[in-house]
């Protein structure tokens, strides 16, 4: 079986998922209480106007016509216009916020990769150390307690205190840091935890044994035998703990003011911008599937008993 | 308390968890101040003898609009959780036992719900019904049931194949009979431990929503509520963030371990994961 129709298998697969996840934004866009007429317009008294102004957004239609329109404007990836910004493509809006947002998630989940399995993979190599306790410690820390909490504590310490850092901001590099390192924070618990108990469960395995009882120096059985097998599990959680940082973009954006698609999206909630939190459903349905069809490649390049099925 | 002796961290995260309800239930009914009752004279009080947490920008007395936070909180989270639970259970077991297209379409429905972010549903749900106390637990109990589905489901595959459950069919059981006594206590069994484990991340989800504006509405007191607006105030009065945020974190701290405990105890396999 060749990666191409694997690939193939997998795309295909992915149709499904994508027209499930866009007909259930579509109908709870079109359920929900809140009339776009009337956010866009304003209170219309004429019965005229607002007949036409609904015609114009594709309102007057049934339902059925207005879902296989939206799916045929899709194919050409065209996202339609703004409710709440009239005028604005919202290919365009899109466009500008992404980039912010997968630059964040990127360069946080990256510090966690650096941070994270480096102290899960030591803490599991001397077990029961100090440090071994430590890095449970802050993994559990890091896992239960919610980052908007960690985000308030850093503002309140690195930025009103020690006015070390701004409040909130976007452009200059000082304003990246306090976001990245809230949204590192998880991530790397989580790789800590992951990498530390899938790296103590390989140094159970047999083969192990088998290398140190053969002579092999413990420094050639700790990266050729150990680490190298845990690899997969450790790989699997960078990719989940991805979408974790998308996630967390919705709260670290919306408190430091970040023009993302967190933020982007928490407006189009509040403003009722049914195109774009269609639009931005999709995208993330998008990132997410892209995400693991990547993982699961990336699986295959790492583990050779893994083959593409 | 013998289990108390062998897993100490549980014991004491239970501890502070009772202690946390049984304030929660109490204070609001003991307290004379009420959770929206405004004294604009006694803003920004500091805590005291009077106020024992202090009050917040409207003069209203921190302690008890904390401790009615914790009854939303508990009440949302575990209604919710019982919610996705029975539905996990039932889409599960119909999943696992009646196999063929009825699975085909389950598991199909299941893989939409669990390939979004369960913070970018639960945003979509709230701010699209509408942030009442019903519509977020519907919320919150329509992102966790697939989880819950998924692993019923696999527990249902792998228990029909168990030999307690070919002995029970060997020795004349009709199939109602195995379902009911044998297959249905274990997956009940397991359900409840991973709900138990479902717990903290809803509360964390829940306070989310709030700090977000998209959850409880003011004046009801929620955490995430009472973060949010104390953010305002950071720089001046830092304690209206503080004493919402440190109990929300002890309460997710001590359901997280609670949680683990009663894993661990039914099965030691879980702290793996």
């Amino acid at each position: 079986m060749g990666v191409l129709s694997f690939l193939a298998r997998r795309l295909l697969g992915m149709i499904p998922i994508v027209i499930g996840a866009s007909l259930i934004v579509f109908i709870v866009g079109h359920l929900a209480p809140g009339d776009p007429v009337q956010i866009l317009f304003g209170d219309i008294s004429d019965p005229i106007i607002e007949a036409r102004a609904r015609a114009s957004l594709g309102l007057d239609k049934p339902l059925a016509v207005q879902y296989l329109g939206f799916l045929a404007r899709l194919a050409h990836l065209d996202l339609g216009t703004s409710y709440a910004y009239p005028g604005m493509r919202i290919g365009k809006m899109i466009g500008a916020a992404l980039p912010v947002s997968l630059a964040l998630a990127a360069m946080a989940v990256l510090v966690a990769v650096v941070l994270g399995v480096p102290l899960g993979a030591v803490a599991a190599l001397r077990r029961h150390s100090l440090l071994d306790r430590l890095v449970r410690f802050i993994t559990v820390l890091g896992i239960a307690v919610p980052f908007f909490v960690i985000a308030v504590v850093l503002v309140l310490v690195f930025s009103l205190r020690l006015r070390w850092l701004p409040v909130s901001g976007w452009g200059t590099p000082k304003d990246l840091v306090l976001p990245i390192v809230i949204q590192m924070l998880r991530p790397m618990a989580y790789l800590a935890r992951i990498t530390r108990l899938s790296v103590l469960q390989v140094l159970g395995e047999d083969y192990i044994r088998t290398a140190r009882a053969k002579g092999l120096p413990t420094r050639l059985v700790t990266f050729r035998h150990a680490l190298r097998n845990a690899a997969i599990t450790i790989l699997t959680t960078a990719g989940l703990t991805l979408s974790l940082a998308f996630t967390g973009a919705f709260v670290t954006e919306t408190i430091f003011g970040i023009p993302g698609m967190g933020r982007a999206t928490v407006t189009a909630i509040f403003q009722r911008d049914y195109p774009m939190i269609q639009a931005v459903v999709l995208v993330y349905t998008g990132l997410i599937l892209t995400l693991n069809l990547i993982m699961d490649l990336a699986y295959a390049a790492v583990d050779p008993r893994i083959r593409y099925a | 308390m013998w289990w108390a002796r062998r897993d100490p961290p549980t014991a004491i995260a239970a501890a502070v968890l009772v202690l946390l309800v049984c304030g929660s239930l109490a204070i609001p009914a003991v307290s004379p101040y009420s959770y929206g009752g405004q004294n604009l004279e006694q803003t920004f009080r500091a805590p005291g003898p009077t106020h024992w947490l202090g009050t917040d920008h409207l003069g209203r007395d921190i302690l008890v609009r904390v401790a009615y936070g914790a009854r939303i909180s508990f009440l949302i989270s575990v209604l919710a959780v019982a919610a996705h639970t029975v539905i996990g259970i039932v889409v599960g077991m119909a999943s696992g036992f009646l196999g063929g297209w009825v699975d085909g379409g389950l598991m199909r429905m299941t893989d939409v719900f669990l390939v979004f972010p369960p913070l970018l549903f639960l945003i979509l749900i709230t701010g699209l019904l509408g942030p009442s106390l019903v519509n977020i637990i519907i919320a919150l109990s329509a992102v966790g049931w697939a989880g819950m589905a998924r692993q019923v489901r696999a527990e249902a595959l792998l228990l029909r194949e168990r030999e307690f459950v070919t002995a029970a069919r060997a020795s004349g059981a009709t199939d109602r009979w195995i379902l009911g006594r044998h297959v249905f206590i274990n997956i009940v069994t397991l359900a409840l431990v991973r709900a138990s484990l479902d717990i903290g991340p809803v509360i964390l989800s829940e306070a989310t929503l709030s700090f977000l504006g998209i959850g409880i509405q003011p004046p009801t007191p929620s955490w995430g509520v009472m973060i949010a607006d104390g953010f305002t105030h950071l720089r001046t009065y830092p304690y209206l963030t503080a004493i919402p945020s440190a109990v929300l974190s002890i309460a997710i701290v001590a359901v997280t371990f609670v949680g683990e405990g009663i894993a661990e105890a039914r099965d030691p396999r879980w702290r793996r994961r």
